[in-house]
């Protein structure tokens, strides 16, 4: 009771300092504020885009077959989805046709496929993601797509619908196809394949399952949904470690301005320290004290911070980052992010930031509490 | 891999403990010669001042660790999705030699830590400074702790290569596999629920001892020591098996995972924060006659006694709801 | 009684720039009346009433509060001792500006975690005795002299220390106000308290409120008087 009586009083004086030099403290708050606003964008967004990304990754295949010759993907032959289908585990094993294409007139790539069950495209019409008509500026209703393979050749393709964007991260480049028009359009031969899916009932069995495909098809290449959405793991958490590399940079440069800020206390604030030391207010006091501002200052900043970067990353889609964490493709996703923040990450930006701030204060603060007491006397 | 956010924060937390660390055991070993509280001197008088400024560091640097122990299993369990058979922390730590002695080392400084604020708080109380030698003594041996756990914690995550395959859980609590784990997992589910009944009144009941009489305190952190040992086995031999509803599945990580709504937490943040505040119990009883002590100590005890006691308690309780609540029928 | 036996102090101790501002100080105060330390500037008034009232420990020698030892006591004890035993107010009053008057006085009360609505109603009470209490919730820095000082004498009382010590009280205040001063410190006089003041002012000396009287030159004591 006494102890929380006694914070109550050093927080309350602590409260009217703060309010008293309003100046000081607004620019201290605003430049954490920022910090915070950087790493928080950094952390938010990649966990953002990792959450799309699993996601998206729910649709993928647990196994995957390709072929390779001369130690590149080439086009597998159908006679594998027999043999696939022949190992005890495997079910569902289906031949994929999809590839590149690169669009000369806007300079971008669609990804373009032939999707599997019920959304098939009937022949000569295509489903498109939102990115290919913003980069072919297709915005009115019914516009052809036409695309030319090579010079002079030009396919007409009607658009039966567009992807709505809630898992854009994969389909803003989508391009999918009828079979048909897909080998026609490419010159793909019948009976053979991009690569072939599989699903596996037991994950516990895949290393098995993989095991035993290998001996019977040494020339294929075999890849399960955990090595892609690992791939796709370490690329965002690289990404997003090298933002907060970055980020944590300012943070130093921040700490370091704070704790000068902090021992070059003004006259007047000195001169305040040494009064209370005078009336009765020990060591101890005088720190709880600074500790209540520091903590004030670090609480408003992280708040701030972190609102701001959540408006940052979820409403205005990352506008400062998204390059650097997104990749460099030509077509973008427009879409927003949907708001996925964990305690955990709170706690992570917490220790990043208040930490070192905290801790580049004290020694500054302590040196102003351990005045002579007398020394307002003269 | 050291380029993860978690990781550079958890690095970031190690390097400031290891720093406070040393500075600390500096200035303890200057106290342990110069100490000399009936001398007025000038030298005198700035070592005084000088322990609210090692406290305050100390305090908020260990503050900070405790948290980073969360963080760093927390952390261990999200990081599974990039080891080939990793499940949960387990395989992250097992992926190199050192994941396992770095958690070690890191619960280790959280118990150290915890008994030197408990003595700082109290040391505080008194006005006469009763603790401070014993105190900074302490420090002289947790710097070096703080320096391993820093050490170990490095190795571990600039070891940290994906392309290993690791081993998690399953094998790791199974009988067939020898070491302490398979121990804890074979113990026998009954003897283990039994055990930890008996734990349970124990510590409750040299708990109330404590807080009724004042006296004790010694008892009752060896109590609650006796209960933590207790605690984890039977959380491996039978309580993890409540949790997951399966007769075969004893780790004590995988509780922590979202699947099992974070039930891990519930046990682990009152479990060692009841041990931690026993033991410290433990480290200043012997301290209770000092002159200056005399009036102020025995209420804190007694609310420490208190909040252990709750936490002991909330252990045994959370476990009554977790077998309540499970599908799985061990016996009858 | 407030015994100081054979007290030195010396600054900057053991460094080329040391100084002792008292020289072998032996004094007796008693607990109840008003006594002034007078000498001429840098006799050591100031320091001597540091040591008295628990603001710095002595470089030699004992100074011992109602029998108990204080000069030994480590800076922590001390602190809690001036607080409960001794109120202070300064040469140049050292009231904080940008706070209310109120919130000046209760300032010496914060670290003792009292019932922050007794200090308050403590605080109200001095301030309405030393007629301050409309002005209570005004900044200190709109103050007129007088008013500044005897809001400083309430910050002092107002952890009803036994013990008031004031170093200078009335070097910027002119006849009228030095009268309403010493007519303050006889009330508090007889309601029981210790007043200790350092001045050079004749006419503090030679007030009828004063008890006792202790002349300095160079950091020794020349004189007693009462
Ligand atoms: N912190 C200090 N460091 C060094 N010298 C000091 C310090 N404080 C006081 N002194 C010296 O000690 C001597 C006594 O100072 P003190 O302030 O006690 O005098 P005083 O009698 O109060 O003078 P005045 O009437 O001018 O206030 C002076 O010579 C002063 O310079
Ligand atoms: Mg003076």
């Amino acid at each position: 009771m006494k102890t929380l009586r006694r914070q109550r009083a050093l927080a309350d004086y602590t409260l009217a300092a703060l309010a008293r030099r309003k100046v000081k403290n607004s620019a201290l708050v605003g430049v954490f504020s920022l910090v915070v606003f950087l790493l928080a964008s950094a952390m938010f967004f990649a966990s953002a885009l990792r959450h799309e990304a699993d996601t998206a990754l729910q649709g993928v295949p647990d196994l995957i077959v390709q072929h390779l010759s001369l130690g590149r993907q080439g086009m597998i032959s159908e006679d594998r989805i027999a043999e696939l289908e022949s190992i005890r585990g495997v079910s569902k094993v289906r031949g994929r046709l999809w590839g590149y294409y690169y669009d000369r007139v806007v300079g971008a790539n669609y990804t373009v496929m032939v999707p599997d069950g019920g959304a098939m495209p009937p022949p000569g019409q295509v489903i498109v993601g939102e990115g290919v008509l913003r980069a072919r500026g297709l915005d009115w209703e019914g516009a052809p797509l036409f695309l030319s393979r090579k010079q002079g050749d030009l396919s007409r393709f009607d658009i039966a619908k567009t992807f709505d964007s809630d898992s854009a991260l994969l389909t803003a480049d989508l391009l999918l196809m009828n079979e048909a028009d897909f080998r026609a359009f490419f010159s793909v031969p019948a009976g053979v394949y991009t690569d072939i899916a599989a699903r596996v009932r037991n994950a516990n069995e895949l290393a098995t399952i993989v095991d035993k495909a290998t001996r019977i098809m040494p020339d294929e290449r075999f890849v399960t949904r955990d090595d892609i959405a690992r791939t796709y793991m370490k690329l965002f958490d690289w990404r997003e470690g090298l933002m907060v590399a970055l980020g944590a940079m300012a943070m130093l440069a921040f700490a370091i301005f704070a704790a000068d800020k902090a021992s070059g206390l003004s006259a007047e604030e000195s001169r305040e320290i040494g009064i209370l030391k005078a009336i009765g207010w020990d060591t101890r006091d005088v720190i709880a004290m600074k500790l209540w501002e520091g903590g004030l200052v670090s609480i408003g900043a992280f708040l701030l911070g972190c609102v701001a970067a959540y408006a940052h990353v979820f409403w205005f889609g990352a506008t400062l980052f998204a390059p650097v964490l997104k990749g460099w493709a030509v077509i973008y996703p427009d879409f927003p992010l949907a708001p996925v923040i964990d305690a955990a990450q709170l706690v992570t930006l917490f220790l990043l930031t208040v930490l070192p701030y905290a801790a580049a204060t004290v020694v500054p603060v302590w040196r102003v509490a351990s005045a002579d007491p007398d020394a307002v006397m003269r | 891999m050291i380029f993860r956010t978690p990781i550079l924060t958890l690095l970031l937390v190690s390097a400031l403990a290891i720093l406070v660390a040393l500075g600390a055991a500096w200035f303890g070993q200057r106290v342990l010669r110069q100490w000399d509280l009936t001398s007025g001197s000038r030298a005198q008088l700035l070592m005084e001042r000088r322990t609210e400024l090692i406290s305050t560091l100390f305090a908020m640097v260990m503050l900070a660790e405790a948290v980073a122990l969360f963080l760093f299993v927390f952390n261990a369990d999200r990081m599974a999705a990039l080891f080939v058979g990793a499940m949960c922390a387990v395989g992250t730590l097992n992926v190199n030699p050192y994941g396992f002695p770095a958690l070690y080392a890191k619960i280790g400084v959280f118990f150290a830590a915890a008994v030197w604020l408990v003595m700082d708080h109290v040391d505080r109380l008194g006005r006469d400074y009763p603790l401070t030698r014993a105190k900074y003594a302490l420090v002289l041996a947790i710097a070096p702790l703080v320096i391993v756990a820093g050490g170990l914690e490095l190795a571990w995550y600039l070891g940290l290569k994906t392309d290993v395959i690791t081993s998690c859980c399953s094998k790791l609590f199974t009988p067939a596999n020898a070491g302490i784990s398979d121990e804890m997992a074979a113990v026998d589910p009954a003897l283990a629920l039994w055990a930890l009944a008996g734990a349970q009144v124990l510590v409750l009941a040299l708990g109330t001892f404590a807080a009724k009489t004042g006296r004790g305190h010694g008892l009752f952190a060896l109590a609650g020591a006796v209960f933590f040992a207790v605690a984890l086995t039977a959380m491996v031999s039978v309580i993890a098996l409540y949790v997951y509803e399966n007769p075969n599945h004893h780790c004590p990580f995988c509780i922590l995972k979202p699947e099992y709504g974070y039930i891990g937490y519930a046990f682990y943040i009152p479990l060692f924060g009841a041990t931690a505040l026993a033991l410290g119990l433990g480290a200043v009883a012997p301290f209770k006659r000092r002159g200056s002590l005399r009036a102020p100590l025995p209420p804190v005890l007694r609310r420490l006694t208190l909040w252990a006691m709750a936490g002991f308690a909330a252990y045994g309780a959370v476990t009554l709801y977790a077998i309540a609540r499970s599908h799985l029928i061990l016996f009858g | 009684m407030i015994s100081l036996s054979d007290v030195s102090k010396t600054y900057n101790e053991g460094r080329p720039n040391a100084v002792t501002a008292l020289h072998g100080v032996t004094l007796d105060i008693a607990r109840t009346g008003v006594t002034v330390f007078m000498g001429p500037s840098g006799s050591g008034k100031t320091t001597l009433l540091s040591l008295v009232g628990c603001m710095a420990r002595p470089t030699t020698g004992r100074i011992t509060l109602d029998g108990e030892p204080v000069s030994g006591l480590p800076e922590r004890f001390l602190t809690e001792l001036r607080r409960v035993k001794f109120g202070f107010v300064f040469q140049r009053f050292n009231l904080i500006r940008g706070l209310s008057v109120l919130d000046n006085v209760m300032l010496p009360a914060a670290p003792s975690g009292e019932d922050p609505k007794a200090v308050q109603a403590r605080a109200m009470m001095r301030l309405e005795a030393l007629g301050l209490a409309e002005k209570a919730l005004m900044p200190v820095e709109v103050l007129s002299g007088g008013e500044t000082q005897r809001a400083a004498i309430a910050r002092a009382l107002v952890n009803d220390a036994p013990v008031l010590i004031a170093d200078e009280p009335t070097a910027n205040l002119d006849t009228a106000l030095t009268h309403r001063f010493l007519d303050i410190v006889a009330g508090l006089r007889d309601a029981g308290k210790t007043v200790i003041l350092t001045s050079h002012d004749p006419r503090i000396i030679s007030a009828s409120a004063v008890t006792a009287v202790v002349e300095m030159r160079d950091g020794q004591m020349v004189r007693g008087r009462g």
